[in-house]
């Protein structure tokens, strides 16, 4: 039998399959010391006695990172959408929020403190800053891209402005402005995790801070798995939004369905 | 031949006239007073012709499709159609295919057809049973639920022109339709066109680059010249109807290609001539 390479999907999971045996084998002989790397086992079982805590420290940290994901979305779609839209707002807004953009905002994080406290609140307006701009100009982005082609044929369909806007304008910027949520969504899920890290008392941030302090590795590595899974688990439910929000983009792409469209088109098909 | 111009001027006559252009001209605002684009373009025409407008790279062809659709405003001059003037959009009077796909990818090809009468909020049964019969109408039957990136180049101008026809519209102004088309295709959809045409009885115009297509399509073709774009000939076309691809071959067809190349080549060069 002829040897094959395995489909690509299991490939990824053979991959993290192997990661994790490494995770596990690594420190078990001693090959790392348990202080820099503790077993796989070691920290889910230490990820499961202290549950209670972890469960707690995972609530403030979601909350945080909802009411900053709303903010960031919503400031950012509205400030895109009339960046985009409106050419004097463009000219006077684009050119200093592209520019923000790459200013380490975390150098902000010190001031929130000062003004907000070390509670939830300084997460929530830092995070809520930091996603801001890739939603921001992305919309923007969206918006300016647009074919003018369409809204050119959808006037000479009659359609007045706000028909123009709802009908046209919306769902041909929708695709950019989706891949602007997902990256100011995990840029807010990394924006409150930094700032726990930096100053609080609550929160996954806050215990990988706490327990490096006083090394203990099993806890540090137990609050870094909780932050993996639930970054990975946004972009999973994120990707899910796009691709039902985007099926015309993949209708028909799908196997089942180009087979179909394979035996439809020679057959009787026009030119 | 002699009879044969006669015998068309006499069927002009006879007709109602759809569009009627009178001293129209266009200058695109710009330094130094603007450019001119187009100049005292006069132009009639007659109810269920079709009409190909031809002319250099720039002379401001679709200018001027865009001003009779109401897109855009000229600078002077009147456009009336069905004797009544044009300066906004108005797609009970005149439907718009544009050039290449200009179909949203968003909607599936039926709902492509019923935008224009869903922005009038048409019913949703009335506005289906409407774009079925447009679908059959450019056979696509069946095809409805396709979204454009699932159609070839010639369905998605099929859709086209279906959504162009959907609010029945006595006019039909065509912008290089079938340029993005390899040339198999384009014969196809011209003969197509055609044949949609005698059917509907709509009055076209039709730009395009194609004198083949222009010729094979057209009541009569006018030339414009290069920029500031004015009509420099007026060509009937003779041939008979229904057009074959057969008369491509024949010498009143070579002679009528031929006479709008020396017009256009006579324009863009006039050195050469």
């Amino acid at each position: 039998m002829p040897l094959r390479w395995p489909a690509p999907s299991t490939m990824r999971w053979l991959i993290l399959a192997t990661l994790l045996v490494f995770w596990e084998l690594m420190p078990r002989t001693k090959i790392v010391p348990e202080l820099f790397l503790p077993s796989l086992s070691k920290t889910l079982a230490v990820l499961y006695s202290d549950r209670l805590e972890y469960v707690e420290a995972l609530g403030v940290t979601l909350y945080e990172v909802a009411i900053a994901m709303l903010f960031a979305c919503g400031a950012g779609i509205l400030m895109g959408a009339l960046g985009g839209g409106v050419a004097l707002l463009r000219n006077l807004l684009l050119p200093v929020f592209s520019s923000l953009y790459a200013v380490p905002i975390v150098i902000l994080y010190p001031i929130f403190t000062a003004w907000l406290g070390v509670g939830s609140e300084s997460k929530i307006a830092f995070a809520g800053v930091y996603g801001f701009f890739p939603v921001m100009l992305s919309t923007a982005a969206g918006i300016r891209t647009i074919d003018p082609q369409y809204v050119l044929a959808a006037r000479s369909m009659g359609a007045t402005l706000s028909q123009q806007i709802t009908r046209v304008v919306i769902p041909a910027s929708i695709p950019t402005v989706l891949t602007g949520l997902r990256l100011g969504g995990a840029l807010t899920i990394i924006g409150v995790v930094v700032a726990e890290m930096l100053t609080s008392a609550a929160g996954i941030g806050y215990l990988v801070t706490r327990y490096r302090t006083i090394l203990d590795s099993p806890r540090v590595f137990a609050a870094i798995l909780m932050i993996l899974v639930l970054s990975v688990m946004f972009d999973v439910l994120a990707r899910g939004l796009e691709r039902r929000t985007l099926a015309w983009q993949t209708a028909g792409r799908r196997p089942r369905r180009s087979r179909e469209i394979m035996q439809a088109v020679p057959a009787g098909a026009p030119a | 031949m002699q009879h044969m111009a006669s015998l068309t001027r006499l069927h002009e006559v006879a007709e109602p006239t759809a569009i009627e252009v009178a001293r129209l001209s266009h200058v695109y605002a710009g330094p130094e007073g603007g450019v001119p684009a187009l100049e005292d373009i006069s132009m009639k025409v007659a109810a269920g012709r079709f009409v190909v407008i031809v002319g250099p790279s720039g002379c401001g062809k679709t200018s001027l499709l865009m001003m009779l659709a109401g897109l855009r405003h000229q600078t002077e001059g009147t456009i009336l159609c069905n004797e009544r003037p044009i300066n906004r959009p108005d797609p009970a009077r005149v439907g718009v295919v544009f050039q290449e796909a200009s179909l949203f990818p968003w909607l599936s090809a039926v709902d492509n057809i019923e935008f224009p009468l869903a922005l009038r909020g048409m019913p949703k049964e009335e506005r289906r049973r409407h774009a079925e019969a447009m679908l059959r109408l450019v056979g696509l039957e069946g095809f409805g639920g396709r979204y454009p990136h699932e159609l070839s180049g010639g369905m998605k101008q099929r859709v086209s022109i279906a959504r162009g026809l959907v609010q029945d519209p006595p006019v039909l102004l065509m912008d290089e339709p079938f340029a993005a088309l390899d040339e198999q295709t384009r014969m196809t959809m011209g003969h197509e066109l055609l044949r949609i045409w005698s059917t509907t009885r709509k009055t076209v115009v039709f730009i395009t680059h194609s004198l083949t297509e222009a010729v094979y399509l057209a009541d009569e073709v006018l030339v414009m010249s290069a920029r500031p774009g004015r009509i420099i000939d007026r060509i009937p076309v003779t041939l008979p109807r229904p057009r074959t691809y057969e008369m491509m071959a024949t010498d009143t067809f070579g002679r009528l290609r031929d006479r709008i190349w020396q017009q256009i080549r006579k324009t863009t060069q006039p050195g050469l001539a």
